[in-house]
This record gives C-alpha cells, structure tokens and sequence, in this order.
C-alpha cells in the first residue's frame, strides 16, 4: 500500500485540452473519488494513472516512485473497468488469476489466493463458471477479486457500478466500501453520480473541463461549495439559485427574496465589495421548511411531486429573483432558472395550486458572486 | 342499473374501414412466421432445383455404370462398380493426396498471412485506411484474371518471376515453371494463397474490431506484454470467428477449379489435379459421368467431415 501523488499533470489532444494541471495527494489507505460531468477529465486521469494514456507534463508518483514513464504492469496498481472486462474464454477462476499468471507466480500460489479472494467478495462457488454465465452484480464481484488477488500498491475503479440496475448499485456500493475498510488499500474511484461520490468517498476531487474545482470531504462539499458549479452538483435535487441585487447598510448586506428584506450571510469585509451588485444565492431544497420561520413566503405551487416519505415543491420564482445562470452543468435536473425546489418531509397534504406558506433560514443561505461564480464568505 | 344488450355482429361489420387482404392477413400475430416462409419460398426452391436435385441426381449416376448421362434413357443397374475402381486407383489416391497438399498449405498460409495483415491494418498508423485496401485488393480482382497475372509472372520466357531468380542469382537458367511437378504445384499455391488470404484478413479485421479494448488495458494492468496479449486475448477472442472463416477457406480449396484448371489444367503428370480437377476431366473429358460422380460424392463427404470437425469445436457463443 502506498500514498500517491500528482504532480502539474496535462494532457491534451493536439489542441484540445482535456486535463490542466492536476495537482492531488492521496494518502495511503484514503478513499478518493473523482466526480464531474462526461468529458471533465476524470476517467483521462484515472488512465493517466494506470499508465494507459500518456500525460502531456507533469509527474505520478505511487509510494514516493515516480511511475510516469513506467508501463502499466509495472506500476503495482488494479483496475477494475466500466465494462468489468472479463474474459470469456476463460472461467472465473483464471480471469481472477489472470495479472498473477503473467507474472510468472506458481499455481499453487495462484489457488490460495483466488480462493481468498473468492471467499471475501462471495464467488467461491462461482470460481469454475464463464463469464456469461454469471448476473451483472457476479460480474462486478469477479471484476474486483481479480483486482484484490494482486495485493496491489493502489485500486483504480473507473464507473464500476455504471452497468448495474439501482438496486444492485446501492448494494454493490456499500460492498465496495466495506471491501475498502476491510483491506485498507488506496482507492481512486472515478464516477459521474454524486451520490456515490457523497457515500463512498473520503475525500471528493469535483471536475468541470480538466480542471479541479474543489477538493474536500462529502460533508464540506455540501455545507461549503466554493463555486456555484460545486454547488450545484453536490445534492438531489440541487440547490436552488436566486439572483438578487445587493443593498449595504451599516447591519450588513440585504437582498429581497419573495419580496422580502433578507440579510445576506456574509463577513462586513465582503460587503462593500458586492454592495449594489448583482449576486447568486443558492438554497438547498431541504433548507426550506413548511410553515413559519425566519423568513417565511406564501406561494402557490406549480407542481408537487411525491415520493412517499417526502414531497418535493416546485415554485415559481418572482421575476426579480429569476435568472440566475443555470451553471450547474451536470446536475442530476435541468435546472430552470424560474422555479424553485423545496423538499419537505411529513409536509401533510400539498396539492398543486394550492396556497401554501414555505419558510428558510437566512443563515442557510450560499452567496455566490455572479461574476466569477466564486462563493463570498 | 341499465343492462343492454348489443347485438352480435360480425367483427367485419363492426370496422366498415376495414379492407380485406386476398383472405390472408399477414399482419396478425399468429401467421407472422408465415411471411417468413413465403419469403424464403423463392429462394429454396431455386436451391432445390440447381442443387439438391443434381445433388441426387449425381448420387444416383454414381451407383450405375454411365458414360454420357441423359434423363430420357432408363436407369441403369445398380453397381458399386464406380467406387471399386475409384478406391483402387492410383490416380484417385493421387488426387486425394493433391487436394490435402493444397489444403494444409493453403489453408495454414491464408490463416498466418491473413492475420498478421489484419494485425497490421488494425493498427493506427498514417494511410491505414489504403492498406487495408491494399490487403483486400486481391480478393476483388477475378479469379480468371488472377490466374492470368500469375500466368505471366510465372511465365518462362518473359516472366516476371525468373527474371526476379537470374537477377537475384538464385539461378543461372530460366525455370520452366509449368513443365516441373513440384514448380506447378508451387505455382497453384502461391496464386491460390494470394487470392484466399485476404478473406481471412478481412474477417479477421472484423473480429479483431469487435475485442473491447478494455480487454488489452485490463491485460496491460495485469502486465501481459504484447505477445501474452495476442495469445492469451487476441487469438482466443478471435477463435468463432477464426474457426469459421477456415472452414470457408477449406471448402473453398476443396471446390476451387479455375485457378488450377487455367494455370496448369492438372498437370504436368497430374502433380496438380485435385479431386475437383479430376471429377471435371472424369465427367467431361472421359464422358465417364458414372465414375465422375462417384468422385464429386467421395468429396462431397470429405467436406463434410471438414467442416463438422472445425465447426462443431467452436460454434457455442461465447459472450
């Protein structure tokens, strides 16, 4: 096992750049997962990684070895793939024993550790079966032992659990993470769904167009999103984003939102920088309550959905409020810049075009510069 | 509470819209499949026609002493006649030992050549997409016109290929190509090599398109080095494939007349004659259809076994 570094890695194809300076440092035995919509980057420097592409500049450095001109066998890394690549000529037991074979170990050695493997992820009695014989969920197991029979330095998991239906997803993904506490060994796991990303990880590297966007824990990622893309991607339904103009007063800054005076969470320092201004604001839809609160509002709303243990609300925003750039790029909805979604659990009967009064906290909500989109804090 | 009742109408009174369809509609699910017969209809017909009734027509004139066959003469004893002189000719057991010379050869060069030009064009490299044309190219040209090119390459006087020899000094003297057994034999295999590889090539190049490439990156994370990966993923996912394609190929040599009856029309003392050769020369050289017949059945039965042999091993899907 072994920590691993990234030092100022590139890449681009001919003029098209995909990956700007990737800087990261993982720690021996962490849990990173890298996050963002198709085509940030992600799964080119997973590639980067396990040696199958080439970076353009900059270093990879797995246990203090520099590895970036060293081919992929001899970096002492597993990958399991999107696709499981197995081979289907061959039975499970030889797909597992497979990277040991071509290291020349013996078989008796080979034996031990692909039953072990076997026994750990539950495929023992699978081990003389093809790999059309198996289910997807089997499939996804045998892909992992033959990475774990390796006792590699690092694993590298490139959306493994893309090809699975929901249910076998939630499963699947609380094995991984068990699997990972159980042997301890570094993980980069690269997915486009932040949910996985939000439950599995220790740390979240969030991409947008080959570059870093944030890097934090999933807690942190929620509560304090440094840009609005951050914001936006982190959570389902996703924030909310409201555009209001900035009035400063000695108290702080103020905005109205729903027609109503709010002050704005933000240090006295920050203030004469956005006062008059335009600014973002985002709101989590599980921020907004039922009933009265610090700043309450009456709408009507245009549309309620309900899963069963909670209801989701969707408003109109009052026009002042509306145009927000729909910047999160990515999110799980296409975000209209003119409703506003709340979540509300146990929120009793909510009928659509209904009076209804919602409240938040004012403290709850981000502010976001509309400008460059950083977070005012 | 109202209770009415509709009268009973017929289905066809009820859709006035409706046309009816010559009595037959297709388009129900229950007599769906029948459009596949009445489609394939055309098709076996003519089959059974030109073939399964020549087919045993063949069968028949091989158990009945027959010179010149002709469907408007009564049918001749039956004798086993024909297989008793074909088993204890020399010229037969000859031909048998020609055509098996020729498939191993053959087929074992159009496998190696054929993949290794697939290798090569499935790789990414400036002008790929004109040598792969170059690779097929042989396969388009004609057979007859094939045979012509490598008629004159191979020509004494004014080939190209002695002419490659004297230069070369690998002889001093023009090799007469077509007079020498073991020259013509050559000569019928490197023109039947050049025109049956670029088939494996090509169905090659469509397995190996078809091989995710996850399949190399994972073997490259597992440390396979180039030539671990072509036996261990390469060749093994290429096998349905591959397996097929040489069944084609062999059948193809078994039957193939034209290249050899134009280049060397079975000669020189019979170095070339396969059994296709021999039942052709047998039936319309000889007028001896009863004993030609007996020939095209014997290979008709060599054939079979082939191709049972190689496809039975490797026709289970393997995703």
């Amino acid at each position: 096992m072994a920590g691993i570094r990234i030092e100022n890695v590139r890449k681009s194809y001919g003029a098209v750049t995909v990956l700007r300076d990737f800087n990261l440092d993982i720690a021996d035995g962490e849990f990173v997962v890298f996050v963002g919509p198709s085509g940030c980057g992600k799964s080119t420097m997973l590639k980067i990684l396990a040696g199958l592409e080439e970076a353009s500049g900059g270093r990879v450095l797995i246990g203090e070895r520099d590895v970036t001109d060293l081919a992929p066998g001899d970096r002492d890394i597993a990958m399991v793939f999107q696709n499981y690549a197995l081979y289907p000529h061959l039975t499970v037991a030889r797909n597992m024993g497979f990277g040991l074979k071509m290291r020349g170990m013996d078989r008796g050695e080979i034996d031990r550790r692909v039953k072990e493997a076997a026994k750990i992820l539950a495929v023992d009695h699978l081990l003389d079966r093809r790999p059309k014989e198996l289910s997807g969920g089997q499939r996804q197991r045998v892909a992992l032992g033959r990475a774990i029979v390796r006792e590699p330095q690092a694993f590298l998991m490139d959306e493994p659990l893309s090809n699975l239906d929901a249910k076998l997803r939630v499963h699947m993904r609380a094995e991984i993470s068990a699997l990972h506490k159980r042997l301890g060994v570094t993980t980069i796991y690269v997915t486009h769904d932040q949910i996985e990303a939000m439950t599995m990880a220790d740390r979240i590297v969030i991409m947008r167009d080959g570059e870093i966007q944030q890097i934090a824990d999933p807690d942190t990622m929620f509560a304090r999103p440094e840009n609005l893309f951050v914001a936006g991607f982190i959570g389902s339904p996703g924030m909310n984003f409201l555009l209001g103009n900035v009035t400063a007063d000695e108290r702080g800054a103020r905005v109205s939102l729903f027609g109503q005076d709010v002050s704005l969470p933000v240090p006295l320092a920050a203030v004469p920088g956005i006062a008059g201004r335009p600014v973002i604001l985002g709101l989590r839809p599980e921020h907004i309550g039922p009933a009265h609160g610090p700043v309450s509002f009456a709408v009507r709303p245009r549309l309620v959905e309900s899963l069963g243990s909670e209801k989701y609300i969707y408003v109109d925003l009052p026009h002042e409020n509306r145009g927000a750039p729909a910047d999160a790029k990515g999110a799980d909805d296409e975000r209209r810049g003119d409703a506003l979604i709340a979540r509300l659990v146990d929120a009793g009967a909510v009928a659509t075009g209904e009076p209804i009064t919602l409240s938040f906290d004012p403290a709850r909500l981000h502010v976001f510069d509309a400008d460059t989109h950083r977070a005012i804090r | 509470m109202s209770t009415q009742s509709i009268p009973a109408q017929p289905l066809a009174a009820r859709a006035p819209g409706r046309r009816r369809r010559f009595g037959l509609d297709l388009a129900r699910p229950s007599r769906r499949h029948w459009l596949g017969y009445l489609l394939l209809a055309p098709a076996v017909l003519l089959i059974a026609l030109i073939i399964v009734y020549p087919l045993f027509i063949s069968l028949d004139l091989s158990f009945q002493n027959v010179g010149i066959a002709r469907l408007d003469q009564p049918r001749r004893p039956f004798t086993l006649a024909n297989y008793e002189r074909l088993f204890t000719s020399a010229e037969f057991w000859m031909a048998c030992w020609v055509t098996f010379k020729l498939l191993v050869i053959v087929t074992g060069a159009c496998f190696v050549l054929g993949l290794a030009t697939a290798l090569l064009v499935n790789n990414r490299f400036r002008g790929r997409s004109i040598a792969r044309l170059f690779v097929a190219l042989p396969w388009a040209v004609p057979e007859v016109i094939a045979v012509v090119i490598f008629a004159w390459i191979f020509d004494s006087s004014f080939g190209l290929m002695n002419w490659l020899f004297i230069t070369l000094g690998l002889t001093s003297q023009t090799i007469n190509w077509f007079s020498d057994p073991d020259a013509a034999f050559a000569v019928v295999a490197i023109t039947m090599i050049w025109k049956g590889y670029p088939f494996v090539s090509i169905m090659a190049l469509a397995g190996l398109q078809s091989i995710p490439e996850d399949f190399y990156n994972a073997a490259k994370v597992d440390g396979a080095n180039a030539w671990q990966r072509f036996t261990n993923i390469t060749i093994p996912t290429l096998m349905p494939v591959l397996g097929v394609t040489i069944v084609l190929v062999m059948l193809w040599v078994f039957r193939d007349f034209s290249i050899i009856y134009v280049l060397t029309g079975g000669g020189p003392l019979k170095a070339t004659q396969t059994l296709s050769i021999m039942t052709y020369e047998q039936a319309f050289g000889f007028f001896k259809m009863g004993y030609a017949s007996a020939v095209g059945i014997v290979t008709l039965v060599l054939c079979v076994l082939a191709s049972l042999l190689m496809v039975g091993r490797r026709a289970e899907a393997m995703y």
